[in-house]
């Protein structure tokens, strides 16, 4: 135990004193503010068109689209950066310095090695999530002068945790390629092309599925059944992105208004109709229920990440 | 005229007329013609005369007939008048406008009207009764008599009733409770007199009801009506509110000092068709998990008075939900009682979370009602538990795996 906390205070010393840490949390931390802020600018705007918006105003501030997309999107595209950033050469930097036998030669368990790595990643994803989070609402207290209600804070602290997560995760993947390749250069490389991989190469995976599967005239007409069929079979290949499963899990937590996760369902005339009757935000427990499948996904695909990389590691030769 | 009567009155006369007659044929009108027959007069001629010689009249009526009373002659004389014969029962006079008469100066060839006025005394029944006239010059050289013959029948009970008319064109009316009747009645005065005529209806208790003449809008008790005049009158009926259904009379009386009419009006009330509906306790919303049945009561209250029959329930609900009612229908509600409903809303599985509107409409034969539930669709937390049940595995795996494969 000893050793896992030894590694992991020399983990968080390195991370918070390196350069690269320094100015990739700069540059988040800046998109963050000024897309929050033009966010609050034109919120504050529309809050004296209608002052029927009323509930949940806070919580806009994040689902707003400042300058072409919110503090959401932004933490969605580029938030898998950071724990790329972390992770990409954890144990192979060790390992090309040769410092990784010294350190296991110490008397502390192998194991420990890799949990400190982690475990100080988290922290530092952690400390940065929950830091943009409080300067954000910082600002919107200011700029929009909206005291956040209970539900509201309740709803920041969901997405805080399922931010970590996501880039927990992304953490995970860095360091599963830091231990399977020797070169800092390709894990970097590998990170990189699995993010890019998984966040955008997919969409046109899913859709070439779909197509593929339920062919729709795309000038328009065809049945709307096959339509569904194709836009079903788009969503379902596009969960395997996680990327997809935060966005959407945290648009329904953020913003109670949103109902589900999908973007095409079929109702009824009547439904709509009857269902438009009350504008009723969803409470937290049922956004919560409407995202939980993504929630566990989300949490599943880190800790199994981990504890790949872990097994990896554990099985792993270290004197090469 | 005058002639031919004197002709058949007088046998001196006889000559006179033919010898009248020739003068009118070959002089008719003019001067002339008059100047002369002035001098073909006879040297004296009087004559009295009746305009009537026989009158039927009803018992217990006065009677006046109109008398003539000439000279034909070319002296000037004083005639004295006189009754020569008054029947029994009777009390009669020669009168002009203002007092009775018994003599009479007539210049030559002048004539004057009087009136004979005869009273029948209390009690005098039908009959025939004959009137003697006498006129006779003061020296008593010339008569005239004359006879007036007044028939009396058995007076007609009716005739006086008769003096007013009540008529009404639509004698039923019908309608919900809650509405107001207007008949409208047509009161016509029968007599020769202007008169006053009260108003008056009398109908079930609570019941409002005000004359109005037709197309003005205040309320009247009485009407003046001339002679031989008439006039429509709205009676306004508003019904007591709490009537039952059915069939309601009107009594409408018109009188004046010597006249009265009745007549029978009628509403029908059919009762009105209100309903009232609602939950025991108000609440108008409800929780359903999706695809699970959740039940909801309500009530259905007649608050009308006639019996509603057939009530039926509909939803206005999204498509794929199911909406039941239990019963289904009802097939009589009387007046005043309530009866209780059970829904069964299940949303469909598919169904988005949120809040519904679902509407329940109640459908009688003459009356509906609409009741929006607010219906908070819920997915079940049961996934959650699993999810967090595989959470919990993931976790239990790598504390496995760190058991498994740590501590190297």
């Amino acid at each position: 135990m000893g050793g896992l906390i030894a590694i992991y205070r020399k983990e968080l010393g390195d991370y918070f004193s390196s350069y690269r840490f320094v100015i990739l949390f700069a540059l988040i931390a800046m998109v963050s503010f000024i897309t929050s802020y033009i966010a609050a600018i034109s919120l504050r705007e529309s809050i004296a068109q209608d002052a029927m918006r009323g509930r949940f105003l806070f919580l806009m501030l994040f689902s707003t689209e400042g300058a072409r997309f919110s503090m959401i999107q932004f933490v969605a595209f580029f938030g898998p950066l950071i724990g790329l950033f972390l992770g990409f050469d954890a144990i192979n930097r060790e390992r090309a310095h040769g410092t990784l036998v010294k350190m296991v030669s110490q008397p502390i368990y192998r194991d420990a090695v890799i949990n400190g790595k982690f475990l100080a990643g988290v922290t530092v994803i952690t400390v940065m999530i929950v830091a943009i989070v409080l300067v954000i609402s910082g600002f919107g207290l200011t700029l929009l002068g909206v005291v956040p209600e209970v539900e509201e804070i309740l709803r920041i602290a969901v997405y805080v945790v399922i931010s970590i997560f996501y880039i927990s995760f992304w953490l995970g993947v860095s360091i599963l390629f830091s231990i399977l390749f020797r070169s800092t250069a390709t894990s970097a490389l590998a990170s990189v092309a699995a993010w890019i991989l998984l966040s955008f190469v997919i969409f046109f995976g899913a859709s070439a599925v779909a197509n593929a599967v339920a062919p729709v005239d795309q000038r328009g007409g065809g049945d709307m059944e096959t339509l569904m069929r194709n836009v079903q079979i788009t969503e379902t290949v596009s969960l395997f992105s996680p990327m997809v499963l935060y966005t959407n899990s945290t648009a329904t937590i953020v913003d109670p208004k949103v109902k589900t996760t999908k973007s095409f369902i079929l109702q009824g005339p009547w439904e709509q109709i009857l269902s438009t009757r009350f504008q009723n935000p969803l409470s937290l427990s049922q956004s919560l229920v409407v995202v939980i499948p993504h929630l566990i996904s989300l949490v599943a695909i880190t800790f199994i990440c981990f504890a790949v990389s872990y097994t990896v590691f554990m099985v792993q030769e270290i004197k090469m | 005229m005058k002639k031919k009567r004197d002709g058949l009155r007088l046998p001196t006369g006889m000559v006179l007329f033919v010898f009248a007659l020739w003068a009118v044929l070959l002089f008719p009108g003019g001067a002339m013609g008059d100047e002369k027959e002035k001098k073909d007069l006879p040297p004296r001629a009087i004559e009295v005369a009746p305009e009537y010689t026989g009158v039927i009249v009803p018992v217990g009526d006065d009677v006046s007939v109109d008398l003539t009373v000439a000279n034909k002659g070319r002296k000037d004389e004083f005639i004295d008048l006189s009754l020569t014969q008054i029947p029994e029962g009777w009390t009669a006079r020669i009168k002009t406008y203002s007092f009775d008469v018994t003599g009479v100066y007539l210049g030559s060839d002048k004539s004057k009207s009087l009136t004979l006025k005869a009273e029948p005394k209390e009690g005098t029944g039908p009959g025939k009764y004959t009137f003697g006239i006498q006129g006779r010059t003061q020296d008593g050289e010339l008569v005239s008599n004359s006879k007036v013959t007044i028939t009396t029948t058995a007076k007609v009970e009716e005739k006086k009733a008769k003096g007013v008319n009540l008529n009404t064109s639509y004698p039923v009316l019908q309608g919900p409770t809650d509405a107001k009747f207007e008949f409208s009645v047509e009161v016509e005065n029968k007599t020769d007199k202007d008169s006053i005529f009260n108003l008056s209806a009398a109908g079930p208790a609570n019941w409002e009801l005000n004359f109005k003449p037709a197309y003005e809008d205040k309320f009247i008790s009485s009407l003046r009506l001339k002679e031989r005049q008439s006039q429509s009158v709205a009676l306004e009926v508003k019904p007591y509110l709490m009537a039952e259904a059915g069939n309601y009379p009107i009594t409408v009386k018109v009188s004046s000092p010597d006249a009265r009419a009745e007549a029978e009006l009628t509403v029908v009330l059919t009762g009105t068709y209100k309903m009232d509906i609602g939950t025991p306790t108000g609440l108008l919303s409800l929780t359903a998990m999706r695809g699970e049945p959740s039940n909801v009561s309500f009530y259905v209250k007649n608050s009308g008075s006639a019996v509603q029959n057939n009530l039926r329930f509909m939803s206005v609900k999204p498509e794929n939900w199911k909406v039941e009612f239990k019963p289904e229908k009802i097939e009589t509600l009387p007046p005043g009682e309530t009866k209780q409903i059970e829904m069964t809303v299940s949303p469909a599985a598919q169904a988005l979370v949120g809040d519904y509107s679902l509407n329940v409409m109640a459908e009688g034969e003459r009356t509906n009602k609409n009741l929006e539930f607010r219906v908070s669709v819920k997915a079940s937390s049961v996934w959650g538990w699993i999810g967090i049940g595989i959470i919990v595995l993931v976790l239990l795996g790598l504390v496995g795996l760190f058991v498994y494969v740590g501590r190297r």
